[in-house]
């Protein structure tokens, strides 16, 4: 008796020195979790047949378009996008040398005709939508109802630094202050049996201060025959620890994204466009990513 | 009743000698046909054109930064009357553009400019003889200091002139690799960035023109590293 007591009283004296230990992964909340895929927005395409243009196709202008391509040609269509505050999408439509307007269900609101193919596209916080052109790299400005306006002023925003280290499994990302100094750096670990890190990306820095990152990692499973790997977001708090992870984004992609994450109001959105439908996944991580007790 | 035959029964190939009787022979036909070299690959690799791995980057960022600009006559293809170009008369431009089936040096390309010839085209309009430009079979074809004559690479058969490394895939790749998806598209590898992204200089057919960019690997699940065989280390 006395000796069992002993055993369980080892056991928990055990488990109190490793939650406590010093020294611990920064990062690691008690209460760590993945938020499944809240919803899909799906968003209806039409495909550029062989003998058609853009302007003689009879595609619903509603729809967005993409290009079969060929043997050394990939399929082209709807590349870039942003959010807007309220939870509306802007879409680039290459094909169809415009961006087009929906409401946070995906329903049609309107398209602006741009004149060129544009390949991503990012909303800025004076009101302003910034529209790269792809043929050139060349950045148009717009205000929100689609009215082109001067782009001198206008600037993308800087995505804070990130740093791997190779082989180690971590890495970091410089995150600024409010004061423009830089903060202390976010210490990232990423700990999968049988996968390794393999790029960083901060996403954002939202005004609670909390940090969103992209995560590239191997996918395991021995020698493969071809580039295979995963992808993650995890959402950090302003003290660095780590509150929850998106573990099923997939990677199918019939057109790759230029833009293929946003992060909006704690909202997670992938532009993801397949053969049959543009898709933009919404994971909400703000319902199930309780901030870690003090 | 037979047996289960074991390693080492004396099997028979239908009435001839016992197997293990053939072992050593068996054995020397391995060895030789392993050792002697395969003769139509080695042809291939002897005729390929050798390369430094710098020289083949600046070839990339040299098509990526020639400068033109659009003729008016350049956004017209004469051979299709359903061409749209990617360009506007008078429109300056970096980076020779985009056009399907096309290998076109940097001097070529600017020749078939001043005739009139179509800056670019996708492969929806066809392979068209009257534009000018350079697909991403091409690309990477000229940066390997390839013969521009022929096209005679793409995606699907460039393993025949670039092998699948051994090496970590997301580490150790050398500026002048490639990342190829057979029968789809390929870029040239240029380097790591410190927050493990990778830069890629590739012909786009989407940006209609040689760019170099910063991705991330996402973009290229699927996708198998080449080094070129004719690349001197």
């Amino acid at each position: 008796m006395i000796r069992s007591s002993g055993i369980i009283l080892l056991f928990l004296l055990c488990g109190l020195l490793a939650s406590g230990a010093p020294g611990g992964r920064p990062e690691t909340a008690p209460n760590l979790c993945t938020i499944p895929l809240t919803r899909a927005v799906r968003i209806p395409v039409s495909m550029l047949a062989a003998q058609d243009t853009a302007k003689s196709s009879s595609a619903a202008p509603t729809n967005l378009m993409i290009s079969l391509g060929a043997e050394d040609e990939l399929p082209e269509g709807p590349d870039g996008f942003d959010v807007l505050e309220g939870g509306g999408l802007l879409i680039t439509d290459p094909l169809q040398s415009r961006v087009v307007s929906f409401a946070s269900d995906g329903k049609f609101l309107k398209a602006w005709n741009l004149g060129f193919a544009a390949d991503s596209l990012t909303v800025i916080a004076n009101g302003m939508v910034l529209v790269r052109e792809a043929s050139t790299g060349q950045l148009h400005a717009f205000d929100r109802e689609g009215q082109a306006r001067p782009a001198e002023e206008a600037t993308l925003p800087v995505r804070a630094e990130a740093r791997v280290q190779p082989g180690k499994n971590r890495g970091e990302v410089v995150r600024t202050a409010a004061n423009g100094t830089h903060a202390s750096p976010l210490e990232i670990q990423f700990d999968k049996p049988g996968l390794a890190l393999v790029s960083l990306e901060s996403l954002a820095i939202d005004k609670k201060g909390d940090t969103y990152v992209a995560l590239e990692t191997t996918a395991g499973g021995g020698s493969p025959d071809a580039i295979n790997l995963n992808k993650y977001v995890r959402r950090y708090s302003s003290d660095g620890k780590l509150l929850c992870e998106i573990a099923d984004i997939p990677l199918d992609y019939y057109v790759a994204p230029v833009d293929e994450l946003r992060v909006r109001n704690g909202l997670i959105y992938q532009l993801q466009t397949t053969k049959s439908e543009v898709r933009v996944n919404v994971w909400d991580t703000n319902q199930l990513c309780s901030r870690p007790s003090h | 009743m037979g047996h289960k035959p074991t390693l080492f029964s004396p099997v028979t190939l239908s009435g001839g000698l016992p197997v293990l009787d053939r072992l050593p022979l068996v054995l020397l036909c391995i060895t030789l046909i392993s050792v002697l070299p395969n003769h139509a690959q080695t042809g291939v690799i002897a005729r390929l054109p050798r390369t430094t791995r710098a020289d083949a980057v600046a070839r990339a960022h040299k098509l990526a930064n020639h400068a033109w600009v659009c003729g008016a006559s350049n956004v017209h293809a004469s051979c299709s009357s359903r061409y749209v170009s990617d360009w506007k008369p008078g429109q300056r431009v970096t980076g020779i553009p985009y056009r399907w089936g096309g290998i076109d040096t940097p001097e070529e390309f600017d020749r078939k400019l001043a005739n009139g010839l179509a800056a670019g085209a996708h492969s929806r309009y066809g392979v068209l003889s009257c534009a000018a430009g350079m697909d991403c079979s091409g690309f990477v074809s000229l940066c390997w200091g390839l013969s521009p004559s022929a096209h005679a690479y793409s995606t699907s058969n460039l393993r025949q002139i670039a092998g699948k490394p051994k090496y970590n895939w997301f580490s150790d790749m050398k500026p002048g690799d490639v990342l190829n998806n057979a029968g789809s598209h390929v870029v040239m590898f240029t380097g790591y960035n410190p927050d493990g992204t990778i830069n890629v200089c590739e012909a786009s057919g989407s940006k209609a023109r040689v760019a170099c960019s910063r991705t991330t690997w996402s973009r290229f699940k699927g996708y198998i590293p080449l080094q070129y065989k004719g690349i001197d280390d």
